[in-house]
């Protein structure tokens, strides 16, 4: 990249952009803020940036509601919402809105930075974003994101709400290696004491189901000290 | 009470009407002599409804009164609990913010080699408030949040609490844990697991966290009726009986417990979880021999929240 990304910083309490804005300066990003979501939207046109970092709470229009106004112009640059803690754990609206990633407040800067540099890495300019399938696939896994199923060839799995979050958010971030601290904050919403054990027994509950060995894995690969990876090749389906 | 005595004497009226009516013969009566006896059937029958109709209203009013009465003892108490809650809040937020404060009075005074101290500080801080807003909004989703209800097997989720509660002691602690084996295991419980699996962790974390090194600590299960009861028992300092009533409310913490790293959220927590779970929760306690927490939940509930 020979060129300095833009982000957007979207927040209407003045504290977070004034402190975020040289944090992200600093790391390596040209910033752009703004405070409600009708210049947010305006901003987006003007300064076309490479990344929308979005507050939900926001008033007059909320985060969501811009990101979905966005979808619906055809827009996919990536965003990543701020959202609330525990509000991970009713994302199936997530679909709806199409947004590429997750940050619970208050949140660590350092994890935001290599949030960024996650989604940009991913991101394919002017291409359809995974966030936004309906349906991803995987050879003969599939996974129907609305109606929260998974079918492996033709066999429908059984699989926990959890577990299909889990899988749900390894596929649309494929090839990236996710801690478990990281899925704890983006599927469960919540940290959980010894939460990297919880993270341990729903990957443990997938692999079983999805019968995928954990020492020659076709899905989902174990990072020893690390974290967990999808490594097949997503498409998105019809 | 005015309506009471007009309810009271307008049968009592009425009947003496009737009677009079009846005795002189003005309406026509055809058994001469009974209409002494039918005045009186009245009179009687007159006072006894009018004696009925005010016991009724006199009982009702009272039963209004005292549903009056028990509202607004229920109003005092949310609004004692209320103002314990924001004074605790107060109390919590007051500390770190004050080390912030003084932390950046440091670092924009102190010589450069101080500075490293102060940061560390002020993050250490902010860490904490971190984890406080995380536990309260925690607590306020537990009561919305969609449960998972599947079965749990619970002797493998108390031999994972228990192996997590002796890896989180810096030093070797042994933790008794007691499953039942005959005539038949522990059933499952329906639920959802990372919830259960955090109440009994705080229940455990509580135990380890409150006492000594040489006391001891046990983890008991046990089918009872249409429940599984799991005890969390340990021969630590015990709390005082001033305190028991409170231990379950956000924020608290018990007079002798601010040495100890927490928030006071824990035990609040674990009985969300429990009430979301259709269960219950108690607390046995005696000063200088110890405490036991017990969680009790239902093997198959018909929990009235869930789908």
């Amino acid at each position: 990249m020979n060129k300095r990304p833009t982000i957007l910083l979207v927040d209407d309490e003045p504290a977070i952009t004034a402190n975020l804005a040289p944090f992200l300066e600093r790391a390596g990003f040209a910033v752009v803020t703004a405070v409600a979501g009708r210049t947010a939207l305006r901003r987006i046109v003007e300064a076309a940036p490479d990344l929308v970092v979005l507050d939900v709470l926001m008033p007059e229009m909320d985060g969501r509601e811009v990101l979905r106004r966005l979808r619906q112009d055809g827009n996919w640059t990536p965003v990543i919402l701020l959202t609330q803690v525990g509000e991970a754990a009713e994302r199936a609206m997530a679909l709806e809105e199409g947004a590429d990633d997750y940050l619970n407040k208050p949140f660590d800067p350092h994890e935001l930075v290599a949030r960024l540099r996650a989604v940009l890495r991913r991101t394919r300019p002017g291409e359809r974003p995974l966030a936004t399938a309906e349906q991803l696939t995987c050879g003969p896994l599939r996974l129907d994101r609305r109606s929260r199923r998974a079918w492996l060839a033709d066999k429908e799995l059984l699989l926990t709400p959890k577990a299909v979050g889990l899988l749900e958010y390894l596929m649309t971030h494929p090839d990236e290696l996710v801690t478990r601290e990281r899925l704890l904050d983006a599927v469960w919403g919540w940290d959980y004491p010894a939460g990297t054990r919880t993270v341990d027994t729903r990957i443990a509950e997938l692999r079983r189901t999805l019968h995928d060995d954990p020492t020659q894995p076709r899905y989902i690969e174990t990072q020893p000290g690390q974290g967990y990876q999808f490594i097949g090749a997503v498409e998105a389906g019809r | 009470m005015n309506r009471v005595w007009l309810v009271a004497t307008l049968p009592v009226g009425a009947a003496l009407v009737i009677a009079a009516l009846l005795s002189s013969g003005v309406l026509a009566d055809p058994v001469v002599y009974a209409r002494v006896d039918l005045s009186l059937l009245a009179v009687f029958a007159g006072a006894g409804l009018a004696g009925g109709a005010g016991l009724a209203l006199a009982i009702s009013s009272r039963v209004n009164r005292t549903i009056q009465r028990r509202v607004a003892q229920a109003q005092a108490v949310q609004a004692a609990d209320r103002r314990r809650f924001l004074g605790r809040l107060d109390h919590e937020l007051k500390n770190p913010l004050t080390a912030i404060r003084v932390g950046l009075a440091n670092l924009a005074e102190a010589p450069p080699a101080a500075q490293q101290e102060a940061l560390n500080s002020v993050t250490l801080q902010a860490t904490r408030l971190s984890r406080l807003i995380a536990d309260l909004r925690k607590l306020t989703e537990l009561e919305t949040r969609p449960l998972e209800h599947t079965p749990v097997d619970m002797a493998d989720l108390l031999n994972e609490v228990v192996a997590v509660g002796q890896e989180r002691t810096g030093e070797p602690r042994p933790i008794i844990l007691t499953l039942p084996q005959v005539p038949w295991p522990l059933p499952p419980v329906a639920g959802d697991r990372d919830l259960l699996f955090l109440a009994i962790h705080n229940l455990l974390d509580n135990a380890l966290k409150f006492t000594q090194v040489h006391d001891k600590v046990e983890v008991r299960a046990f089918e009872d009726g249409p429940n599984v009861v799991i005890e969390v028992a340990d021969s630590g300092p015990g709390i005082p009986v001033n305190d028991l009533p409170y231990v379950w409310g956000e924020l608290y913490r018990g007079q002798a417990t601010h040495s100890v790293p927490g928030n006071g959220l824990g035990l609040a927590l674990v009985r969300a979880i429990a009430v979301r779970h259709g269960g219950q929760t108690a607390v046995r306690s005696r000063p200088g021999h110890g405490t036991v927490v017990t969680l009790r939940l239902p093997l198959d509930a018909h929990r009235p929240r869930e789908e």
